[in-house]
């Protein structure tokens, strides 16, 4: 073994060299020429232009085509507002740990995509910035695009520190199943009406098929059949509740409501019955991946407007939708994709104008939402467009195809196939919505926080096993209820309520 | 050895220079890796808030400990942790350097690097994978046990994942299945090491092979059986997440029996997502592997001196 | 005969001991061979299985789409892999020769500091901080190299042990005797000694290096300085994100293909394994009834 220290110390001479030489070139192009002063609105031309970094999250793999849209962005922002963009996507799984890096060591940082569940947090803990009054200097745009009662959802003490993206912000739950067996079976979906409804619908085909394993599945892993039936408004975690939408404001303990009780008894009596997937409490799998493969003919999910078109796609083939709720705005729905500007942001004006754009302008949101003209897409008759000749879903080179997520979703272009009134059926879904007493409320949970880690262990116990059926909830619900309490759940509901309270004074 | 006098002192370490001076790169690593960032330890006692900044964020002495402390469940995850990890430990040893011991009495060299290379294959794979091949045996409407062997033994289908009462046992399994192979190889190692001659001058005296394990390998891999014991000793309060949390596929069902420290603050906090609290749960655990290790070394140096850690 | 009866048990008994060990720890491994191959659906349906319904290579067609650049991410692990196991080696032998020798004055407190380092950590945020604020190594080679994995407290005090009970220090008084310096006697004698710890503790680096996909994480967004793991590892967690996000993957629908996951999460793992298999051979030759002093008195 004649690896000499010789060997081992060229070897070691050789690294730090190398270090050196990569650490230099890590931040990209730091621009720390741009940093203007707050004299930034207006013509900026004698200035060099500002870097913003962009930072969101992606589905899947980078687009090979990624850096001609960044370059086409770019182009236009200086053109608009003298400022450059550098897109930084980040992949869904590392998300939270990277974006969460990148706020608490200081990066450079410029535009964030904030998620529903992460807002209330990253406002406590300082990392967003106060954008009131860079709404009103450079926001304008942003302002008129939102009814004013969706924008509260963002805020918390009364200060704005995010804006939602514009897409469906209200939610309606019902359930989607596949078209032939209602058709088989001759079931028309305008007469199903409730829940209760139902179970003719399942007895039916479960009786008429009895190589199913099961019809119900759950919409995907993790989880529950109330989490795809909402008919309270969870203001935020579940964890007090406004029960109903009849405009009452008191937080109560959804798990003592009667509707609860009922609703679990329920999905019992079909889990009993056979109607229900049998491992639904464990399920690692997407609810499309269980319909695929046949365990289950239907699911109860989320709804939107265009949801069949999409739901289809996802089985592989045709769905029905029946919806079982009217359309509900909660502060969930609205703020759950969001965009804010962080606290190291060192040019927020910028910030705000180009996100201003995202709002406003229809070819920045195009770039963002399809790519290219001519390479991704090309027009066919404004606002349909199609895939160029030889270009199809699986090979198109910018295949992001995150339209909610970019500002202004009713400004992008829709892809033949899609319904062509698809936006103004939205604007109408909005419009029309049950908005709860509580939109704009965002609960704080720090100053109970020792409760509440307690009582997020017993939720996370109880709650597969009772609500996908797999257990008695004449034993287990009475059981959980007393653990919850023994927690401190009432501690934070109080909490939850002394806040409502507040912010409705305010509001 | 004697306090020696100042000139002495200089000539001593004049003389040692070299050796200290191989320590350095490894102890500035050390300082950057590992010292520099324990600035972060305070975090466990701030309220933070980064637009103050760490350092200057609100005090707010114990108060991240404490739903560690007050929940019911608080004695339920302390006795799991404790539990499991000493059930581990003795377990794997004995397999570790059972196997091992093993390994290297087989003469047929071929057969023995097959057994070598094998035993680590669990290692290498993650415990997302396992807990997938868990899913394959105990899954209630596909698994192998339920539709392939209990009916063969003529017994009804069980829903594993609603059973708390066979996970100590199957966890127990996986957790060595996966983990002893590693052992093994440190263990191996170790007795290669031993010099031949030992064996050869106890095998003309006329001692039988197990007598030669109990007074030649066993007796000279103490030394590392002990230092691998006192290091996982620091780990007691620590548990494989991946083991805990995956494995059983997070049923709650099973809680009871699988929720461990680790398992119970990832699941506490991930909605608060508050950094305070998982610094304050991580320093709760090592401050007690720490003040058990000092102890068992303690104990260790008192009995031979040599194989204490420190 | 006694003797060679004795003998002869402890061979049946170690083989047949040795067999089931061996068997446990291969089946499992070729159930995910298996099932990496088979079709997606069928994975649903029928769970695992060692002989699948459907075949399908669906996966492994995926993953050599999806990922840009799989034969550059193979490089980075490599280098990687084969640099930061030889400068482990390097750092990691250097620091526990000294401190295993009787003789070296404040040994002790060396090693408590090398030992403390294992129990207390200043988590995740301060550790980043250190590398990308003080020393900015984000998107570089060395962030794939340094952080956490070059050196620690466990491997040290592994070989300290090993070089207290292996080294004679007979061996190391005849050599001072003909006039070696320490550094000499480290590489010519000590080294040579202790070709199983060294192989043994290169084993676990070069697998500790390969498998490594968290610093990537962490330190890279550059997709040129993706490392395989690193690659496998989002594409996972893409997976498993929105396998458990339904509001999130109700939208993000409508942006991913259809991904073969159960079979994929398998594809992964193999694709991710074998090199380290491959690889073993190479460290079993160290694995050798070791020099002894026998070999070396005189």
């Amino acid at each position: 073994m004649k690896a000499t220290k010789m060997g081992f110390g060229l070897l070691l001479v050789m690294v730090l060299i190398a270090l050196s030489a990569c650490g230099s070139g890590s931040n990209g192009s730091a621009a720390p020429g741009g940093e203007s002063s707050a004299a930034a609105t207006g013509s900026g031309e004698t200035e060099a232009p500002y870097e913003l970094n962009v930072a969101f999250p992606i589905f899947g793999a980078v687009p090979s085509g990624i850096s001609e849209v960044e370059k086409a962005i770019s182009d236009l922002a200086k053109e608009k507002i003298n400022v450059t963009v550098k897109l930084t996507p980040i992949s869904i799984g590392a998300w939270t740990q990277q974006s969460n890096l990148m706020l608490t060591s200081g990066e450079k940082l410029d535009l964030l995509y904030v998620s529903g569940t992460a807002f209330t947090g990253l406002v406590s803990k300082g990392q967003l910035l106060e954008l009131d009054s860079l709404l009103n200097d450079h926001g304008q745009g942003i302002r008129e695009a939102f009814d004013p009662q969706f924008l509260k959802a963002t805020q918390v003490d009364g200060k704005t520190y995010a804006v939602p993206s514009k897409r469906e912000m209200a939610v309606d739950y019902g359930l989607s199943i596949l078209k032939r067996y209602t058709d088989k079976y001759g079931i028309d979906p305008n007469s199903i009406r409730t829940l209760e409804d139902l179970d003719g619908l399942f007895e039916t085909i479960k009786d008429g098929e009895p190589n199913l394993p099961a019809v119900l599945v759950p919409q995907s892993a993790g989880i529950s059949f109330v989490d795809s039936f909402r008919w309270f408004d969870p203001l935020g975690d579940s964890i007090g509740v406004l029960p109903d939408f009849n405009g009452g404001l008191t937080v109560t303990n959804l798990y003592e409501t009667p509707e609860y009780a009922e609703f679990v008894k329920k999905i019992r009596e079909w889990y009993q019955a056979g109607y229900v997937m049998k491992d639904s409490a464990t399920n690692k799998d997407n609810g499309n991946e269980l319909i695929k493969a046949g365990k289950g003919v239907a699911r109860l999910s989320n709804l939107k407007p265009g949801y069949e078109r999409q739901a289809s796609i996802e089985y592989g083939e045709e769905a029905t939708v029946i919806s079982l709720t009217p359309a509900y705005a909660t502060t969930s729905t609205v703020a759950g994709v969001n965009w804010g500007i962080p606290h190291n942001a060192k040019n927020p004006e910028k910030s705000m104008q180009f996100l201003n754009l995202m709002y406003t302008d229809r070819d920045i949101v195009n770039l963002f939402d399809w790519g290219i003209e001519g390479r991704d897409y090309v027009k066919k008759s404004d606002p349909i467009i199609g895939y160029p000749e030889g270009v199809d879903a699986t090979n198109v080179a910018y295949n992001l195809n995150l339209g909610w997520m970019f500002g202004n979703q009713m400004l992008s272009y829709i892809m033949e196939g899609e319904d062509p009134e698809l936006w103004q059926k939205m604007e109408e879904y909005n419009a029309n919505s049950v908005k709860s007493p509580a939109l704009g409320f965002s609960f704080d949970a720090a100053p109970v926080k020792t409760e509440y880690a307690a009582v997020t262990n017993v939720i996370n116990q109880y709650k597969l096993p009772i609500e996908t059926g797999s257990v008695d909830p004449d034993k287990m619900l009475p059981e959980f209820i007393a653990k919850l309490k023994s927690s401190g759940i009432d501690k934070i509901i109080a909490e939850k309520q002394k806040q409502l309270d507040e912010w409705k004074k305010n509001n | 050895m004697q306090k020696p006098t100042a000139p002495k002192r200089w000539l001593t370490m004049k003389t040692y220079a070299p050796l200290y001076l191989l320590t350095l790169p490894g102890l500035l690593y050390l300082l950057i890796n590992n010292y520099m960032p324990m600035f972060g330890l305070v975090i466990a006692f701030k309220d933070v808030n980064f637009s103050k900044g760490i350092l200057g964020s609100d005090w707010v002495g114990f108060k991240n400990f404490e739903y560690l402390f007050k929940s019911s469940d608080a004695i339920l995850i302390t006795r799991n942790t404790l539990l499991y990890n000493a059930v581990f430990i003795v377990l794997n040893l004995i397999v570790a350097v059972g196997v091992a011991i093993l390994l290297n009495e087989i003469r047929n060299k071929l057969l023995a690097r097959f057994y070598q290379s094998v035993v680590l294959l669990p290692y290498l794979i993650s415990m997302v994978i396992v807990s997938y091949l868990g899913y394959a045996l105990l899954s209630m409407d596909t698994g192998f046990l339920n539709k392939t062997i209990l009916p063969a033994l003529g017994m009804e289908e069980i829903a594993w994942y609603n059973e708390p009462k066979y996970w100590p046992y199957i966890l127990t399994l996986v957790h060595t299945w996966k983990g002893a192979g590693f052992l093994c190889v440190v263990y191996l190692a170790a007795i290669i090491g031993i010099d031949q001659e030992y064996y050869e001058a106890a095998t003309l005296d006329g001692a039988s092979k197990w007598q030669q394990i109990r007074s030649i390998t066993l007796p000279l891999i103490t030394p590392v059986i002990i230092m691998m014991t006192l290091l996982a000793i620091g780990r007691i309060f620590y548990s494989d997440f991946g083991l805990f949390y995956q494995v059983p596929m997070d049923s709650g069902s099973l809680f009871n029996v699988t929720n461990v420290i680790d398992t119970y603050v990832y699941r506490g906090l991930m909605q608060l997502g508050d950094i305070g609290m998982s610094s304050a749960a991580g320093m709760y655990q090592s401050l007690v592997g720490f003040v058990l290790v000092l102890l068992s070394n303690y104990v260790v140096r008192k009995i031979n001196r040599e194989n204490a850690l420190f | 005969m006694n003797r060679n009866i004795e003998s002869r048990a402890w061979q049946w008994a170690g083989h047949s001991i040795l067999l089931v060990y061996a068997a446990a720890c291969v089946l499992p491994f070729l159930l995910l061979l298996t099932s990496s191959v088979t079709d997606e659906s069928t994975i649903i349906k029928n769970g695992y299985s060692f002989f699948p319904e459907k075949f399908s290579l669906e996966a492994y067609r995926y993953l050599w789409n999806e990922s840009t650049d799989i034969l550059r991410a193979y490089g980075i692990t490599v280098f990687v892999t084969v640099v930061g196991t030889t400068l482990s080696l390097a750092i990691t032998s250097m620091l526990a020769y000294p401190i295993s020798r009787r003789d070296l004055p404040y040994r002790n407190p060396l090693a408590f500091y090398v030992f403390f380092t294992m129990l207390f950590n200043g988590g995740l945020v301060p550790t980043y901080f250190v590398f990308t604020q003080v020393f900015d190594m984000k998107n570089s080679l060395a962030a794939l190299l340094i952080p956490a994995l070059l050196m620690n407290g466990f491997n040290v005090l592994l070989m300290r042990t090993f070089f207290m009970t292996t080294i004679p220090p007979a061996v190391l008084e005849s050599a001072k005797m003909d006039g070696a310096g320490e550094i000499r006697i480290f590489y010519s004698i000590v080294l040579p000694l202790s070709t199983p710890i060294m192989a043994t503790i290169g084993l676990f680096q070069a697998i500790a290096y390969w498998n490594d996909w968290f610093n990537g994480l962490i330190y890279i967004t550059d997709p040129k300085l993706f490392s395989l793991q690193n690659i496998l590892n989002r594409i996972m967690s893409d997976i498993q994100f929105l396998s458990t996000n339904a509001a999130m993957s109700a939208r993000a629908s409508e942006s991913m293909m259809t991904l073969p996951s159960a079979s994929f999460r398998m594809a992964i793992v193999v694709v991710g394994v074998i090199p380290i298999l491959l690889a073993y051979p190479f460290f079993q030759k160290y694995f050798v009834k070791g020099i002894t002093i026998g070999a070396v008195k005189g």
